[in-house]
């Protein structure tokens, strides 16, 4: 679908912006633009304190239902997505290639349960567009364009996350920050941001408390299990794991499975890097 | 307890297993009553034992430890204790399954086919990675203390699994497992298979293949060699730990009776690295 800048399906927030797109092309929900939503942003390469951080947060405002934005990259922006997803949310991705180009292709499947799940993707190109670095960045106007605010959760020096942060502030919109410790080169950029007045935050509330002209409503948070590129035989495994270290033991014990199947499955999880062992023979959940 | 219940599904012995380790004890003055030795050797020598009672030695040679456990098994536990020289030298035997000792009036050859166990902390505490008790090793002491075993040696084992406190085997019980009798029949069936496959190869089971064997006996899909190659460079294995990790698949493509590896059986033997996995850490 088309969405023309004179359509009254175009997003208001993102008419207010400086250089709004002339048209955009959807693919999924598109009554959802208008909902209040945040931008989760940050590093392609995040370390495990930054997954963790983010998928806290992300989890955080999708119960007080607000939907997040992000721009379907790798690293920060494919776990905000996901997080999402899980918890019942929805989630605009904001792509810097055509709709029929969906990049980076590694996220095909995380598209497909973005649109499966009321979520959108988001394009201001033709649908066979390739991605090149320009659109890395002129996206980013799109993507603080359509939001609240923006929350980074992590960030290296040079990157694209700190052009969705000029953006944001251009527009006159909130900027939050996850502070890092200072041995944490993915989080320079974060901290640096909050030395320069970007709100720091330690938790969602502080966030919601910025927009006191906003009323957030709760919800309880249903968990969804989100199966991207795993083969269907190792769901039952992944679905055990989760953030907090499972035993070995209690795997086999709550899969019903032997240990052989459990050992092998285990094993073909952490070679995708979709879960991770941790001394004593324990493992959890998490991307990267 | 691992190590102990290992013996019981471990095939019978046959006739002539039976007599060489009888022989064995004879020369060793380790027979304790007469006639055959029909039971598989369970040996546990003590980390302060000397050396050569351990490899096998003396003015007249006698067999070691390694050679009384000869088609049993050789338990060493808390490997990190055993010093260094009885660690090194136990490499060539193991690796061979037989001792040469070198004497003016000759030299002495003492078989020493067996399986090596091994057992360790995993710190010197004992506690690290327990969600309860508290570790209080810095890295750098776990670090030395892993160290301890050596690169070549931890290649000469097959598998490495972790166990948990007796605690958490009780649990277990309650999950799906076997008997040690049903245990032992898949294991006949498996030693089987492997007489049978290399009947012309003058070999019995699938740990004693040889590299040129290896690439006949334990071909892989495509699908396989993806996921061990994934293995490789995420583990960074050895040469000798690719050959162990075919040998251990296709043992376990054996007791489930299949005639080829799968992708799930090489998997399960890459998981059963895990010191390699400890040491890219
Ligand atoms: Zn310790």
């Amino acid at each position: 679908m088309i969405i023309e800048y004179c359509s009254k399906l175009y997003p208001e927030k993102l008419r207010k912006i400086e250089n709004p797109p002339s048209r955009l092309y959807v693919l999924g929900n598109e009554k959802i633009l208008n909902d209040n939503a945040i931008s989760v942003v940050g590093s392609r390469t995040n370390t495990r304190y930054g997954e963790k951080m983010c998928k806290l947060f992300t989890k955080g405002l999708v119960e007080y239902n607000i939907n997040i934005i992000s721009g379907l990259a790798i690293g920060i922006d494919e776990i905000a997505h996901k997080t999402c997803l899980e918890n019942g949310g929805k989630t605009i991705a904001v792509l810097p290639s055509g709709l029929n180009n969906i990049y980076p292709s590694k996220n095909k499947e995380l598209a497909k349960e973005i649109l499966n799940n009321g979520g959108i993707l988001i394009s201001e190109y033709e649908p066979n567009t390739e991605a090149n670095s320009k659109k890395f960045l002129e996206r980013n106007r799109i993507v603080a364009g359509l939001g609240l605010g923006t929350l980074v959760v992590e960030a290296g020096y040079r990157s694209g996350t700190r052009v969705t942060v000029k953006y944001t502030v251009e527009q006159g919109k909130k900027v939050f920050c996850i502070p890092s410790n200072l041995d944490n080169i993915k989080g320079k950029s974060t901290n640096e941001l909050i030395r320069k007045g970007a709100i720091l935050v330690t938790k969602v509330d502080e966030i919601i408390e910025e927009y006191k002209d906003i009323e957030f409503t709760k919800k309880e948070i249903v968990h969804k299990d989100i199966f991207l590129n795993i083969p269907k035989e190792l769901h039952n495994i992944y679905k055990i794991l989760n953030e907090k270290p499972k035993d070995m033991n209690e795997i086999i014990l709550l899969s019903g499975e032997s240990v052989n199947e459990v050992n092998y499955k285990l094993m073909l999880l952490e070679m995708e890097g979709l879960i991770k062992e941790l001394p004593g023979q324990r493992y959890i959940k998490g991307i990267n | 307890m691992l190590a102990k219940r290992l013996k019981t599904i471990l095939p019978e012995l046959s006739i002539e297993e039976a007599i060489e380790i009888t022989k064995i004890y004879s020369i060793s003055g380790e027979l304790k009553k007469d006639g055959l030795i029909t039971n598989r050797p369970f040996r546990m020598p003590h980390h302060t034992i000397p050396l050569n009672t351990i490899i096998g030695g003396g003015k007249i040679p006698k067999p070691g430890e390694i050679s009384l456990a000869h088609y049993g098994v050789l338990f060493l536990d808390e490997i990190p204790e055993y010093s260094r020289n009885i660690l090194e030298a136990l490499r060539e035997p193991l690796e061979n399954k037989e001792i040469i000792i070198n004497r003016l009036s000759g030299n002495y050859v003492f078989p020493c086919n067996c399986i090596f166990i091994a057992s360790m902390n995993p710190c010197p505490c004992g506690n690290y990675g327990d969600e309860e008790k508290e570790c209080k090793c810095t890295q750098l002491e776990i670090h030395k203390y892993l160290k301890k075993i050596s690169g070549p040696l931890l290649d000469r084992i097959d598998m490495h699994i972790e166990v948990k406190r007796p605690k958490y085997e009780k649990l277990f019980a309650k999950a799906k497992s076997e008997t040690s009798l049903e245990m032992r029949d898949r294991v006949n069936i498996a030693r089987e298979i492997q007489k049978k496959r290399y009947k012309n190869y003058n070999i019995y089971s699938n740990s004693e293949l040889n590299s040129k064997m290896i690439e006949e006996f334990c071909k892989l899909d495509g699908k396989s060699q993806i996921i061990l190659e994934k293995a490789f460079e995420k583990l960074k294995l050895s040469a000798r730990a690719y050959g162990k990790i075919l040998k251990v698949a296709r043992t376990i493509a054996d007791l489930e009776e299949k005639e080829n590896i799968e992708y799930r059986h090489i998997a399960e033997a890459i998981q059963y690295r895990s010191f390699d996995k400890k040491y890219d850490n």
